[in-house]
């Protein structure tokens, strides 16, 4: 058996997987905020209880932790110094210069201020050239004086970023041995090895976020190591990390930042599991909860990963999985603005107080409400009937908010949120797909978290997606993507040499470095040798452009001119595809190389559910909306819908965490997998 | 795709707010499909870009969220353009392009292109992409010189023309334009970028023509101006009404050293407001003439920033303000007035308009910033490939303070909206090291919230022969302090010749730079807000022990006592201090 175990803000979600037999279990504990480990231990005792095991069954537990987003969100993260060169203590401050998009006209807002005060940034004597030549040594002594400052001042990390260290990092891990020697008790990361690419200020900033968490993160890890080897003995502790893959508890110490916003990519790494299952290979995944609503994207069965990303503003040069969060959800709060239009967000309800129809005290209406009023919601059957949802509190505050004010009907009102709130994605999702140069209506839509299965249909529909599959276990999926992601480890060094001058022997001997140090990390994890999977790419660009594509090579092993003239081609191919464009006489410049390791995890089968042929029956017939006229609609309960049964739209299927809307156009049927497929039919889309 | 929603669209609005978020998609993809496509640092890595949808009037219904400079100003522009052709020369795939800055333009580095979008055979509107490109030819790389006196100096000049035609491209205008730039395989790129996003905006501007149908569009687009001027009304009756006057000088023209004053006037009644800009200096024989498009930016920037940040920048906006600016002024220059410097003349609008502001709303308006952006361009030869490089080095300074908060150190403020050039990328692109990229001490205005501090960046030359070409400002006029606020530090140029001592540079101006020589570029800082003695104590500490503000400054422009070992404040003596006077 298998253990994942996701911790959020309320719940803490487990599932265990039983290889021999295939059947998955799930379970719910609430989480332990003060003590998220005491929550994890409870999860823990849950499942195996449900499954009727003992640890001794248990091969290994994947867990997903927000300690590292919650701290920089809180910014409670550890006091941590910067050692850089000489003249660049404020590349940290002053960033890139530009005032956030938010910010064109708004004066108060501003970029966030850096994770170390210019007190704890020390600078040092030495310089390294763009080619990596040393222009001035490292002067010992200043280095020496720069961390007996940073221990007077009482930091507990110290970050060490200086010029070009990604060419000549000898001066970086000289301070690094200063520091053991001198200082043993701080965290020392050096921006060679966390962020080894150039752009100073992306890579001091990566560095120093990981420093930054390293104390608390490798403190919260220890603890729960301590914590489980004293319950349940030995066992294999494994950590979910931002790029999708999975590290094991002695590496996560050390690397604090690939564990910063881990949760959203559980959830797209499960998604991109069930709509492969569902034989589909280029997907949109898209998780609605309360208060955000995910994108990402998946092609050839992975979700793609990018290391251009950004978390609270801060760049985070490290693999993450691509991920485009916009503030929409259903507890987004709608709201007339003194023009007298409509508006929907960015303030949230949260999960306290809630939307008004929960009737914990929240007072302003939102789209859960909106759904609700609409009929889209069961009031009897929210969470499994855990909590019943006060309809007439939802209208009354519709009608004095929103409808009121805009002269309108309840309905017409409720119907409007329903509409800004999914323009609202729609405009999340085309935004970021021509950002990122491809085509949703060339991809299969994968939708969960609690609200998705209720949007994702018309989403899609005014995208033209054709497709959408509603996964089982649409809440809970985050935790299932643990168990389906592979120990994975991502290397990198830069280049900055033209394709034409590059030498295939010294590519060749380049990437068999990042290879052979992939290997090694792997089998520290525990991954056998011989069953590390590797792939190779290079980040390359055209000279002159500065954003690079990440061209995977078609082999590796001994490298020939012809596969540098491959790589050339497959990068002008690629521009091509999503830039519209190439010119194949111009010079290509190879900025990084890229070496991706992965041990599999064994294959998670789903439990097929069986075939049957009776048509499925309503348990009911409800008024909903699908515009402003209510129709009579049928409502099904998901459990007992057969196999292959066509359900034709417009119908709800309800379920205890989800219900799932299929609008007039779609049908339904149900996938060996137990997913929820809804496509257009015959019909146009 | 041929499609009917399932939803009745009807003007309603909210019917107003999902086409809103469509057309603000239009311009966001556009912007994205330009960064991705183009090839030059200045866009990709600066993003001086901007694009924005307008109607079959030339009215702007939408607009990305790059630099406001080109944005505000954009409706002379299309109107310009709604002038220069008949509308049936204007067909689908034509790529128009301009940048005249006499015909609705900014400067002659940015490239304004537009394209039509027809559907069923009627003109629906236009949507358009701006760039500032790293060159266009002239007397100096990409146009940066002080000392310049008229537009033919600034580099090829290309009047409204078709540099597409339905879709093809137009070899001879690629030709000419190949013939007068120093780097075309860049700029033709980026120009093809442009072109790019355009199409994608045409195209997107249709499926949502077929989707919702012409009427619902044009109807709530219609609202959707009409909304926004609302907010604008509504937001202008709080102001109280009156005549404010706020005054700001660029340093010098870059050719005679004197002074050039601007001046706005804002008359505010009711619902409405007129800005004329009576008490300004005539044009000016330099180049820092502001363009009449930029005049109207720095205005509506100023405005939009003070009443409304958040309003749906639209051509409802403008409609309850009457902008007057007299033709022969240095704000509406007359042909062949040279005008590649104006940013330094429409950052200084925008800092008068703040100060006239001030009078009517204080609590909504920012002191003084850096004022301008400290333009400099290297350019010279790569030793190994003897190819031509030009370097475009933009830096920002600081923001100034506002009643609740102090100016974020080393932020951009006002206009553009910008990215430096990683100091990593420039020296593996050109032969340049660069030896400190630093805050500078005390250069933010003291206050009780204090002015941003301003960035200094050193470089090195590696070569001989690089010319060194500049338009800094705010070197001779401080970034001005509020309601007691100090003002912040002025900026400065420094040339550091092999083996001399550094000496100071005009702020305007062109050198021949030889190896090893070391230029400073020692940027602007802000102004503070408030009386410095109401300054919070931690705050004023926490600035002491990071080194922002020097024991001394602190002492003379807060009146405390400060441990000059441990820099913490004695807060009894400080106290002491003060009741003593």
């Amino acid at each position: 058996m298998r253990i994942g175990i996701d911790v959020g803000g309320t719940f803490t979600d487990v599932v265990g997987i039983d290889d021999a037999t295939g059947k998955i279990h799930y379970a719910k504990v609430p989480t332990a905020p003060k003590s998220p480990a005491d929550g994890v231990f409870a999860g823990i005792e849950k499942i195996l209880r449900i499954a009727g095991a003992t640890m001794d069954a248990v091969a290994y537990i994947v867990h997903g932790t927000t300690i590292g987003t919650n701290a920089l969100i809180e910014r409670s993260g550890a006091r941590t110094g910067l050692i850089t060169t000489a003249g660049f203590r404020d590349v940290l401050e002053i960033g890139r210069v530009q005032r956030p998009a938010a910010g064109l006209y708004d004066f108060t807002v501003d970029n966030p201020p850096p994770l170390v005060p210019r007190e704890l940034r020390v600078e040092v004597a030495e310089r390294v050239g763009a080619t990596g030549a040393v222009v001035t040594p490292l002067d010992e002594d200043d280095a020496v004086r720069a961390v007996a400052f940073l221990k007077d001042r009482g930091v507990e990390a110290i970050a060490v970023s200086l010029l070009f260290s990604f060419l000549y990092p000898d001066h970086e891990q000289r301070i690094a041995a200063i520091v053991r020697d001198r200082f043993p008790e701080a965290d020392v990361c050096l921006s060679c090895e966390v962020a080894p690419e150039y752009r100073e200020y992306e890579r001091t900033s990566t560095t120093v976020i990981n420093a930054y968490l390293t104390p608390i993160t490798r403190r919260y890890i220890e603890n729960l190591e301590v914590g489980l080897s004293k319950r349940w003995g030995d066992v294999d502790l494994r950590i979910m990390q931002a790029s999708g893959g999975c590290m094991t508890a002695a590496t996560a110490k050390a690397r604090a930042i690939q564990m910063v916003n881990s949760g959203p990519a559980g959830g797209a790494v499960a998604g991109s599991f069930i709509g492969s299952s569902a034989g589909e290979d280029r997907l949109v995944t898209v998780d609605m909860g309360g208060t955000s609503f995910d994108i990402a994207r998946v092609t050839g069965g992975a979700p793609t990963v990018t290391a251009d990303g950004k978390f609270q503003g801060l760049p985070v040069k490290i693999p993450m999985i691509d991920i485009n969060a916009i503030g929409a959800g259903g507890g987004s709060i709608a709201w007339v603005d003194a023009g007298g239009a409509l508006n929907v967000g960015p303030v949230s309800a949260g999960s306290e107080p809630g939307p008004v129809c929960y009737g914990r005290g929240g007072m302003r209406p939102t789209v859960t409400d909106a759904n609700l009023v609409l009929g889209r919601l069961n009031a009897d059957y929210f969470l499994g009937g855990e909590i019943r949802l006060d309809v007439e509190r939802a209208r009354e505050a519709i009608a004095t908010e929103v409808a009121g004010p805009m002269n309108m009907e309840v309905e017409e009102a409720a119907w409007g949120i329903l509409r800004l709130v999914n323009a609202h994605m729609v405009k999340g999702i085309s935004v970021s797909s021509t950002e990122r140069g491809y085509d949703v209506r060339e991809y299969a839509m994968v939708a969960f978290g609690g609200a998705g299965p209720l949007h994702a249909a018309e989403l899609a529909f005014d995208m033209g997606i054709r497709k959408v599959v509603i996964p089982p276990y649409a809440g809970n999926l985050s935790a299932l993507g643990l168990l389906v992601s592979d120990t994975r480890h991502d290397f990198v060094c830069t280049v900055m040499k033209t394709a034409r001058s590059m030498d295939a022997a010294d590519l060749t001997a380049r990437f068999t470095k990042l290879e052979t140090r992939a290997g090694d990390q792997l089998q520290r994890e525990g991954v056998d040798r011989a069953a590390v999977e590797t792939q190779w790419s290079a980040d390359l660009r055209y000279e002159g452009q500065s954003y690079e594509l990440n061209t995977a090579l078609h082999r590796r092993g001994l490298l020939t001119a012809e596969d540098v003239q491959r790589l050339a081609d497959d990068f002008n191919d690629l521009h091509k595809k999503i830039y519209a464009y190439s010119s194949a006489d111009e010079e290509i410049e190879i900025v990084n190389l890229r070496v991706v390791a992965t041990g599999r995890s064994p294959e998670v089968m789903l439990a097929g559910r069986d075939g049957g042929t009776e048509p499925a029956a309503s348990k009911e017939t409800r008024t909903v909306y699908f515009s402003e006229e209510g129709i009579a609609c049928s409502i099904y309960e998901r459990d007992e819908i057969p196999v292959a049964a066509r359900l034709p739209g417009p119908c709800l299927i309800e379920e205890r965490i989800s219900t799932t809307v299929v609008p007039p156009e779609a049908d339904a049927t149900i996938d060996p997998n137990g997913s929820i497929v809804i496509e257009w039919g015959g019909r146009a889309c | 795709m041929t499609t009917k929603p399932n939803t009745t669209f009807k003007l309603d609005p909210i019917s107003m707010q999902v086409i809103r978020y469509a057309m603000e998609r239009i311009a966001d993809e556009m912007g994205y499909t330009m960064v991705r496509t183009s090839r030059s640092i200045i866009i990709k890595e600066i993003m001086d870009i901007t694009c924005a949808v307008s109607d079959s009037k030339g009215e702007t219904i939408a607009q990305a969220h790059h630099a406001p400079m080109l944005l505000t100003g954009f409706e002379i522009t299309t109107r310009a353009l709604l002038d220069h052709f008949d509308e049936e020369d204007l067909h689908d795939g034509d790529v128009i392009i301009s940048n005249d800055p006499y015909k609705g333009g900014q400067h002659i580095m940015d490239l304004q292109t537009f394209t039509p979008v027809r559907f069923d055979r009627r003109l629906i509107g236009l949507v358009a992409s701006i760039a500032h490109h790293a060159d266009m030819g002239g007397a100096t790389a990409g146009g940066v010189a002080g000392g310049l006196t008229e537009i033919y100096q600034e580099g090829l000049r290309l009047p409204m023309v078709k540099l597409y035609r339905e879709g093809a491209e137009c070899d001879e205008i690629f030709g000419i334009i190949a013939n007068n730039i120093r780097v075309p395989e860049k700029t033709l790129g980026d120009i093809r970028a442009q072109a790019s996003a355009n199409f994608v905006g045409a195209r997107r501007m249709k499926e949502i023509y077929e989707k919702y149908g012409p009427e619902v569009v044009e109807g709530c687009c219609e609202m959707l101006k009409d909304y926004s001027e609302r907010r604008i009304r509504a937001g202008l009756k709080k102001i109280p009404d009156g005549t404010y006057t706020g005054v700001d000088y660029v340093d010098d023209d870059g050719v005679r050293d004197e002074p050039v004053r601007i001046q706005v006037n804002i008359h505010k009644q009711g619902d409405h407001a007129k800005i004329d800009f009576e008490g300004t200096a005539p044009q000016a024989p330099g180049n820092i003439n502001c363009p009449l498009a930029t005049t109207h930016a720095a205005v509506y920037y100023a405005l939009l920033c003070v009443i409304d940040p958040h309003v749906p920048p639209n051509a409802g906006c403008y409609r309850p303000f009457q902008v007057e600016v007299q033709e022969g002024s240095c704000v509406n220059p007359r042909m062949p007035g040279a005008v590649a410097a104006r940013t330094n003349t429409s950052q200084k609008i925008a800092e008068a308009m703040m100060k006239a502001l001030a009078q009517a709303v204080p609590a909504q308006v920012t002191a003084g910033s850096h004022g301008q952006i400290s333009t400099c361009g290297f350019s010279g030869f790569q030793p190994k490939t003897n190819k031509r490089f030009v370097f475009i080095d933009i830096q920002g300074g600081g923001a100034g303070a506002m009643a609740t908060k102090d100016g974020r150190d080393g932020q951009d403020s006002h206009l553009a909206r910008f990215m430096n050039t990683p100091v990593e990328s420039a020296e593996m692109e050109y032969p340049v090291r660069v030896e400190r990229y630093a805050l500078i001490p005390d250069s933010g205005g003291a206050g009780q919230y204090r002015g941003a501090l301003a960035p200094r960046r050193d470089t090195r030359m590696l070569v001989d022969g690089i010319s060194f070409a500049r338009y800094g400002d705010r070197q001779a006029f401080a970034p001005f302090g509020l309601f007691g606020g100090k003002d912040g530090a002025m900026g400065r140029f420094y040339l550091t010749r092999r083996g001399e001592e550094p000496v100071r540079l005009k702020s305007k101006g062109f050198d021949t730079l030889s190896r090893d020589d070391v230029v400073s570029i020692c940027c602007p800082g802000a102004g503070g807000y408030g009386d410095p003695l109401g300054r919070n104590l931690d705050a004023l500490e926490r600035d002491l022990l990071d080194g922002k503000v020097t024991p001394e400054r602190a002492v003379e422009d807060y009146q405390v006592v400060v441990d000059a070992k441990t820099l913490r404040i004695d807060r009894a003596a400080t106290a002491k201090a003060r009741s003593d006077g």
